[in-house]
């Protein structure tokens, strides 16, 4: 099964998408921010990342960021969805950048897309 | 030089002989014989030197001269007479006169007595211009010290190590007149500069620069003040000192029309929104989901969460209505007692979910008392959940995180509730600005509005609020409402706040 991990500080948010996910035969995990997240990717390995840019501590773009200098990671796909307006050129390298409240099937159509 | 000598001598031979002397040496005089005649020629022309003989056909005129030389300064006195009236003379007219000459008059003598008067007048001259200029200095500087003073702005001179070296009256009022402390202590209660501070970038780039800021006054009052920064240069064109103007814009942020702050605020909680809406979206999901599934479990929760961003949905309307439409209280006479419990009833959930402990410290009774309960009990839920959220973001392990309700009443029958917690506390700063418009300290999660309002609904309550709290070991609210309706004095969000000591 492929791997998502779901990056965003809000929990209930975070709730939603594994439930989403994991409802559409994807596995999952979660951070709440960009240390944890940089922390879970590395061991996880996921096939693709869902990034919220607005958190607490250090910003979504920061990760992303540094997940590009990972010579294992740099190729994950990463969407961006977030609350943010105007946040398509935030991280310009991501496959996707959905606004919240974002679309199911817009999401779930990207993830088929975009997951190797 | 040029200058006018009246000459004056009984003797008519003797006075033209000097005559000729002088005027072969270029220099005019005129000529009289009388103390009359010597008024009369200086009412009419301007002398600069006054030779005179003072025994005018035996008479003395001493005292006539020390009155000429009194009421014209700048006229320089030579005397001269017989060598039997010479002592009399310089007793009499002392110090009036600069040279006393024996007839006959010695020519060399006369020279040397005219070079002196000479350099008299020029230093005369040159003392009336320095005096005059000082007098006009002093004038300048007693202006400038005024247009300093009484310029209706703060006004602060800092060093380059952010201390204070000068303020104006106004400074020095409202903000005291500690010369050496740090500005950012004085005006903000910080321990470090500002982050964004102007003072700095002016010695870095030599130019003015500005900025909002909210500062408190000695009194406690806070002002919202734009701030302009000017460079202050030294003779060799360096920047020893920088001078900060801070003017009161208090009023104009109060006057901002409600509407087009609205309009601000839709776009400070526009994320705070848009999470709201997604996790509802989740919560949609989560229940239709569930019930395809038929999974309760699932169901619930999805109902928990639909339940809570309702509420948090409503509450978040409710207080952007309040803030669009400052409405008067609707007074009525309730059991506060009854409405503090139900309060203290809404959070206990999220206290319990997160290990915080609720201890509750309320007498049965306290009787009725006259307030909007609508307005008040959301003040009150805002408090509360503030309380709780600092325990729960409070990173402290080792930690038993608790919030305490008290009720009772004070000397002056005032109804007072606190509400404690021993969450992660407050700083003097956010603590300063936690009241304002749009302040928050929660990040997305905060719209700014829930102090502000709750302030402002026990103000207009005629009640006060008071703020206790140390970083790290947890804050400490307490309202004190009087029980019968207040006169409706406090104009539409106006802000104070009173810091226990």
């Amino acid at each position: 099964m492929k791997k998502i991990l779901i990056v965003d500080d809000d929990p209930n948010i975070r709730d939603y998408l594994v439930s989403l996910l994991e409802d559409n035969g994807y596995t999952t995990r979660t951070a709440i921010d960009v240390r944890d997240g940089l922390k879970i990717a590395k061991e996880y390995k996921p096939d693709l990342i869902t990034l919220d840019l607005e958190m607490p501590g250090e910003w979504g773009p920061r990760f992303y960021r540094q997940l590009s200098q990972d010579n294992e990671l740099k190729n994950t796909p990463v969407i961006v969805i977030s609350g943010l307006s105007g946040n398509d050129y935030a991280i310009s390298k991501a496959v996707a950048t959905l606004s919240k409240p974002f679309d199911r099937e817009e999401l779930l159509n990207i993830i088929k897309e975009n997951i190797v | 030089m040029a200058e006018n000598i009246l000459l004056i001598e009984d003797s008519a031979e003797h006075a033209v002989a000097l005559q000729l002397y002088l005027e072969r040496s270029g220099i005019t005089i005129s000529i009289g014989t009388t103390t009359e005649e010597m008024f009369s020629k200086i009412r009419t022309k301007e002398f600069d030197i006054l030779l005179v003989n003072p025994f005018l056909n035996g008479k003395s005129i001493s005292s006539e001269i020390k009155e000429l030389k009194n009421s014209i300064p700048l006229l320089q006195v030579i005397i001269f007479c017989i060598k039997q009236n010479l002592n009399q003379a310089m007793d009499e007219v002392g110090t009036h006169a600069i040279n006393f000459l024996e007839i006959p008059v010695n020519s060399k003598a006369l020279n040397l007595a005219i070079i002196h008067a000479r350099k008299c007048i020029a230093n005369d001259k040159r003392i009336k211009i320095y005096s005059e200029r000082l007098a006009d200095l002093e004038h300048d500087r007693t202006l400038y010290h005024q247009l300093f003073n009484e310029v209706p702005c703060y006004i602060s001179i800092q060093n380059k190590e952010m201390r204070l070296i000068g303020g104006n009256i106004l400074f020095q009022k409202d903000f005291g007149n500690e010369v050496g402390e740090y500005c950012y202590e004085i005006y903000k209660h910080r321990t470090s500069p500002c982050p964004t501070c102007p003072v700095i970038k002016t010695f870095a780039d030599g130019k003015s620069h500005s900025t909002e800021e909210v500062v408190t006054a000695l009194s406690g009052q806070q002002y919202h003040v734009l701030t302009q920064t000017a460079p202050i240069f030294n003779d060799d064109g360096g920047i020893t000192q920088v001078m900060e103007i801070a003017t009161d814009i208090t009023q104009i942020r109060q006057l901002q029309g409600h509407l087009s702050s609205l309009g601000l605020m839709l776009g400070s909680m526009s994320h705070g929104v848009k999470g709201m809406l997604t996790a509802l979206d989740g919560g949609i999901y989560q229940m239709s989901s569930g019930l395809q599934k038929n999974d309760p479990e699932r169901i619930e929760k999805a109902f928990d969460l639909i339940k809570q961003m309702a509420d948090r949905i409503k509450k978040m309307v409710l207080q952007i209505l309040y803030y669009a439409k400052s409405r008067k209280l609707e007074y009525q006479t309730v059991d506060i007692v009854h409405i503090f419990k139900t309060v203290i009833s809404t959070v206990t959930n999220l206290a319990r979910k997160n290990c915080v402990q609720i201890e509750i410290d309320i007498p049965d009774s306290i009787g009725e008392m006259d307030i909007d309960s609508n307005w008040l009990q959301a003040a009150l839920v805002n408090l509360s959940e503030n309380a709780v959220e600092a325990c729960i973001y409070d990173k402290a392990k080792n930690k038993n995180h608790k919030v305490e309700f008290r009720l009772w009443e004070d000397n002056n029958h005032r109804v007072c509730l606190s509400i404690k917690d021993n969450g992660m506390g407050i700083d003097q700063e956010t603590r300063e600005k936690m009241f304002t418009l749009f302040f928050t300290s929660k990040g997305s999660q905060g719209t700014g509005l829930g102090l502000f309002i709750a302030n402002h609904v026990i103000q207009q309550h005629g009640g006060e609020i008071k703020v206790e709290s140390i970083l790290g070991e947890g804050t400490c609210f307490e309202i004190y409402l009087p029980r019968k309706k207040a006169e409706e004095s406090v104009a539409p969000f106006g802000k104070s706040i009173e810091r226990l000591s």
